[in-house]
């Protein structure tokens, strides 16, 4: 059986089209201004590349904020839903799924069959993780990869604001006018969300095993800092930003 | 000369752990500086201020939402990372409804052998507040001494009166210094000694009180005043701060904060009834926001202090969400306009970007110089 | 029907008398000069029975609900709240607040006109914002004379005769200074009567509350919405306590021949704290679901007054009449509009989230409910305060939460599409797929 998912995030498309469990194409895409589009056309070329006529897949299911978006999906689900499918079925031990994409970081706890217990999302003030990297990578003029490893050199703590990333935004621009050498910077950044993302998580609590998903789990200084801030160790999966679209294929297995 | 209050500061857990161990007596924590301390040191008691530490956390999201002040979040996070575990009871008395949260959570996720709420009134305009509040002291004295077994005698009231009033008298007269032309210390000294006032017996910090008033006159702090300064606003203890704009160009020289001169500025004036003395000076107080209504008669008090001690400007701040205090300040701004003050508005965090306050505190200052600047 | 539907469904005959109270209310409140008579204005906590003893031409507009009527029209809102960001004052205040203060800036009045300015301020202060909320007026209008009476005197588990004495001494001082400032003669019988009036009207609330115990729910918390503000207008008077007894017999008709509020309903829902009033449409979104809120501590317990029953559940509490009181004194008025005050629900988390948690556990038990969705409301401090721990305490009981951000009356800070999508995912993991 062939089946389909979709996750259409607030920056990026994601499709997975699977057939009975194993993975036969994972595509990413940028949603940009026309994501409508775009999906279709991310989907399509998957199909092409796999050579799968649309009319095998017997359910296309859609998630991610965006998912409204996707005409030709069967099914929607949310991403809650979807990233603790996800993760239970890449890692079955999973009980605590933390996502951390481009605008919205999520916590879910689940059984061992990928049933949501419990979900927190940030609140607006607290808004902005894959972003705020990104935008503070730019201000430190260093590649969003680089600014990830430069931050793992670092071994100082400098506090900053950990809730609003306007305010903490502003902090780094203090910090860069002090001379503070980047790696610094990039390690304050970095724990700064990570305390964001914990305080989240903590509404729903942690409970092993603790898988992370989304797009920021690609960035190597913050998952250590999260580590460090929640001292307990995470479980990464090999293609972070994919494991929403593989829980909505998966759900369309059922 | 400020070394013990800096000390007592920055130390303050390992204080009240050795005063514990030094007298075997009970800590309570408190939460608001409306609570009648002299009740709980009559009692044997050594009150602590609970404070935040300035360092961002992550562990009170669970128990009070992200709009709520960053200092009742701050003061939560202590409890919850157990660096106030030598405490034998809380109590907050009634203010503003941030900060009550701080003292509900705490009650249920860090529970303590004794907490306890006064319902402190919020009309104290009402002379229908006297004879309430001394009921409800009344209340709170019999349970303080349902807890620790042990009555308390009026002599002991007297004495903790006599001595919170002492040292109410020997802030007032360290404040003094603050006054001459060129003040005897510092802001952030000044700050240093209000808050250690909140965490350690009265009867210490009298002593370093008076030690420091019998060397302060011939003290010379050989800096530049620059422009003198007011602080207005709500719960304040960031030295960081202070210690940032006293050293570009400008000196605090008195404030109005409730870590400052409205904990102590009001004595007890003794009468025979000892809960009823105490109710009016809490009632009589220079109010918190929070209850300085249907007048405000805290302007009036702020005016009259900027006067006395000469100042220049003002600088106004608030705890981010601090309702009550963003219910008075566009009125305070105004009445120090209007009196040739100019002011300068700042929302304070846990953390703040000092860069950037360092930035508009300069610009601020340049008003002052404009003269010598064109 | 829609699909799915399982129970019949009918509109409240009552409800364009509702409409008509609500309309009556704000059109006398304008023109209440006209005709020589007092107009005040206040907190829908304020003790609005009080100034009724200056006679029957006395006029009210209470500030939350009518704040709350500027939330619904959007553009005025805008207005009003950019009018008072210009002033100086902070944008995360009490929105109803802002709305209230932007009407008086600009001098208009949502139902048209110029602000009508009231002869005096009759207010009541439990939360930060109720005592400064007018005292902003008067730096306004300065010529607005102001009362308030402080009520935070502890949850009414401790009320005692001190705090009792505390607050009938403040409203004792407060018909002396209604006299000075009106200069008329205050009437003991029409206090009395209006006290009365607040008991029955506030106990037959209690009861239509009770009414919803029942499945299916005869009435949903949206329409409730529309009914509990008459409470909050004037729960002091004959025509709100009249019209609730009414609606109580319809009510207890829809029960008796199981008309629902919602016809496929299968998924019962509590709020809390007032909702986003320009987004009510988040509560047709649940029926998709076959889901309904069926009131909340807020809708119950704000104009509601309860006690605990002999067989131990919740339900109106009994009126000094049905104890066959007879009131004879102002003192003995006073004294029982106090106490009955006091026993507010919508009071006692002010004190101490722990005791509110007991009270959501309790109606979630008794109304029958599968999870809770709560508005983290930005807008009021004061119903928002404690509400995490009301969240861990109600997952604690075994009860799935929601929670979803947003703001009584500032549009700017409510995000549709996100509660939108956390309504979904909520649904999913309570297991109800959308009925369509």
């Amino acid at each position: 059986m062939v089946t389909a998912g979709i996750d259409l995030g607030a920056k990026t498309i994601k499709v997975i089209i699977l057939d009975n469990g194993n993975i036969l194409i994972r595509k990413i895409g940028l949603a940009g201004f026309e994501s409508k589009k775009a999906a279709e056309d991310l989907f399509n070329k998957a199909l092409s590349d796999t050579g799968i006529k649309k009319e095998e897949i017997s359910e296309i299911v859609a998630t991610g904020a965006g998912k409204e978006e996707v005409e030709f999906a069967t099914k929607k689900v949310t991403e809650v839903t979807a990233g603790a499918k996800g993760a239970v079925f890449l890692f079955p031990s999973a009980k605590t799924v933390i996502d951390v994409g481009a605008e919205e970081g999520r916590s879910i706890r689940c059984d061992e069959t990928g049933k949501v217990i419990d979900f927190a999302v940030n609140e607006k003030c607290a808004a902005g993780a894959g972003a705020f990297t990104e935008a503070m990578a730019r201000a430190l003029e260093v590649k969003l990869e680089e600014f990830g490893r430069i931050s793992l050199k670092s071994t100082k703590t400098i506090p900053m604001n950990a809730q609003c990333a306007v305010f903490a935004e502003s902090e780094v621009v203090s910090l860069l006018h002090a001379k503070t050498p980047k790696e610094d910077i990039a390690r304050a950044v970095h724990d700064a969300i990570a305390s964001r993302i914990t305080s989240m998580a903590r509404k729903v609590g942690f409970e092993k095993d603790i898988v992370l998903i989304g797009g920021v789990a690609r960035n190597a200084g913050f998952i250590d800092s999260l580590k460090r801030e929640i001292d307990m160790d995470i479980l990464i999966p090999e293609e972070p930003e994919f494991v929403c679209a593989l829980g909505a294929a998966l759900i369309g297995k059922k | 000369m400020f070394e013990k209050f800096i000390d007592w500061e920055k130390n303050r857990h390992k204080y009240a752990k050795d005063w514990k161990k030094r007298t075997g007596g009970k800590v309570v924590g408190y939460f608001c500086t409306y609570v009648p301390e002299e009740i709980l040191y009559a009692g044997g008691i050594l009150p602590v201020r609970i404070l935040g530490s300035h360092e961002p956390q992550d562990i009170t999201e669970p128990y009070i939402f992200g709009m709520f002040c960053p200092f009742c979040r701050d003061c939560l996070a202590q409890g919850l990372q157990g660096r106030y575990d030598y405490l034998d009871g809380i109590m907050i008395s009634q203010s503003c409804l941030h900060i009550r949260q701080a003292f509900t959570s705490w009650q249920k996720h860090i529970p303590v052998d004794f907490d306890y709420y006064l319902y402190m009134p919020n009309k104290v305009q009402s002379k229908r507040a006297y004879p309430y509040l001394r009921g409800e002291i009344a209340d709170f004295k019999k349970a303080v001494e349902e807890w620790t077994g042990k009555e308390i005698r009026d002599s002991e009231i007297d004495r903790a009166i006599e001595i919170y009033n002492k040292n109410r008298r020997l802030m007032k007269n360290l404040y003094e210094f603050r006054k001459e032309d060129n003040p005897k210390l510092t802001g952030l000294e000044a700050m240093e000694v209000v808050i250690s006032n909140q965490m350690t017996d009265k009867e210490e910090h009298n002593k370093a009180l008076e030690e420091v008033l019998k060397n302060l006159p011939e003290r010379d702090l050989n800096r530049e005043t620059g422009v003198r300064l007011m602080i207005i606003g709500s719960e304040d203890d960031d030295t960081e701060f202070i210690k940032m704009v006293e050293s570009i160009g400008a000196t605090f020289v008195v404030d109005d904060h409730c870590t400052g001169t409205r904990y102590f500025w009001n004595e007890v004036i003794p009468e025979e009834d000892r809960l009823m003395a105490l109710a009016k000076r809490y009632i009589d107080r220079i109010p918190c926001p929070s209850k300085d209504w249907e007048d405000r008669l805290r302007i009036p008090h702020i005016l009259n202090l900027a006067k006395e001690f000469k100042v220049d400007g003002a600088i106004i701040i608030q705890q981010k969400f601090c309702d009550p205090h963003e219910l008075d300040i566009p009125a305070i701004k105004k009445a120090l306009e209007e009196n040739g003050i100019p002011t300068l508005f700042l929302e304070f965090d846990v953390t703040v970007p000092i860069g950037q306050f360092k930035i508009r505190c300069e610009a601020f200052f340049e008003m002052f110089m404009e003269e010598d600047l064109f | 029907m829609t699909k799915n539907q399982q129970y019949k469904t009918e509109p409240l005959k009552c409800w364009q008398k509702a409409k008509e109270i609500r309309l009556n209310y704000y059109r006398d409140y304008a023109l209440a000069h006209e005709k020589g008579g007092i107009r005040w204005s206040g907190g829908a906590w304020s003790f609005g029975a009080i100034p009724q003893g200056l006679g029957d031409d006395v006029y009210c507009i209470t500030g939350e609900p009518y704040a709350a009527s500027i939330a619904w029209n959007k553009k005025f809102a805008l207005r009003c709240m950019e009018e008072v960001e210009k002033r100086g004052y902070a944008r995360d205040l009490c929105s109803y607040m802002r709305n209230y203060w932007g009407s008086v800036l600009l001098d208009e009045y949502v139902f048209g006109g110029k602000f009508p300015k009231p002869d005096f301020i009759w207010q009541d202060h439990i939360c930060c914002s109720h005592a400064k909320w007018y005292q902003v007026v008067k730096d306004i209008e300065p010529d607005v004379p102001m009362f308030c009476i402080d009520v935070a005197v502890g949850p009414y588990n401790i009320v005692n005769d001190n705090k009792l004495d505390y607050l009938v001494g403040q409203m004792l001082d407060g018909i002396e200074w209604l006299e000075k400032i009106t200069g008329r003669k205050y009437d003991d019988e029409k206090l009395i009567e209006a006290v009365y009036n607040e008991c029955r009207s506030t106990a037959v609330w209690a009861e239509i509350c009770v009414l919803n115990k029942n499945i299916p729910a005869p009435l949903d918390e949206k329409t409730m919405y529309s009914l509990y503000v008459l409470g909050t207008l004037m729960k002091h008077s004959k025509i709100v306590a009249d019209f609730y007894e009414e609606l109580r017999d319809e009510v207890k008709y829809r029960v008796e021949n199981q008309i629902a509020a919602v016809g496929n309903e299968r998924c019962r829902l509590m709020s809390d704290t007032q909702p986003p009033w320009g987004f009510l449409k988040i509560f047709r979104y649940l029926e998709k679901f076959g889901a309904l809120s069926v009131g909340s501590l807020y809708t119950f317990g704000l104009i509601g007054m309860w006690e605990v029953k002999e067989d131990g559940t919740w339900g109106p509490r009994t009126t000094p009449q049905q104890k066959g009181i007879e009131i004879k004194s102002r003192e003995q008025a006073l004294r029982i509009l106090a106490d009955w005050n006091l026993s507010k629900p919508e009071w006692q988390h002010f004190y101490s989230p722990h005791i509110k948690s007991e009270m959501m556990i309790r109606i979630a038990k008794e109304w029958h409910l599968n999870g809770v969705m709560l508005h983290y409301n930005r807008g009021c401090e004061g119903l928002t305060v404690g509400i995490a721990e009301n969240r861990l305490a109600l997952l604690e009981a075994g009860f799935p939460v929601m929670t979803f951000e947003g703001n009584m009356g500032d549009e700017r800070e409510f995000d549709e599409a996100r509660t939108v999508a956390r309504i979904d995912a909520f649904m999913e993991t309570l297991g109800f797929d959308k009925l369509e």
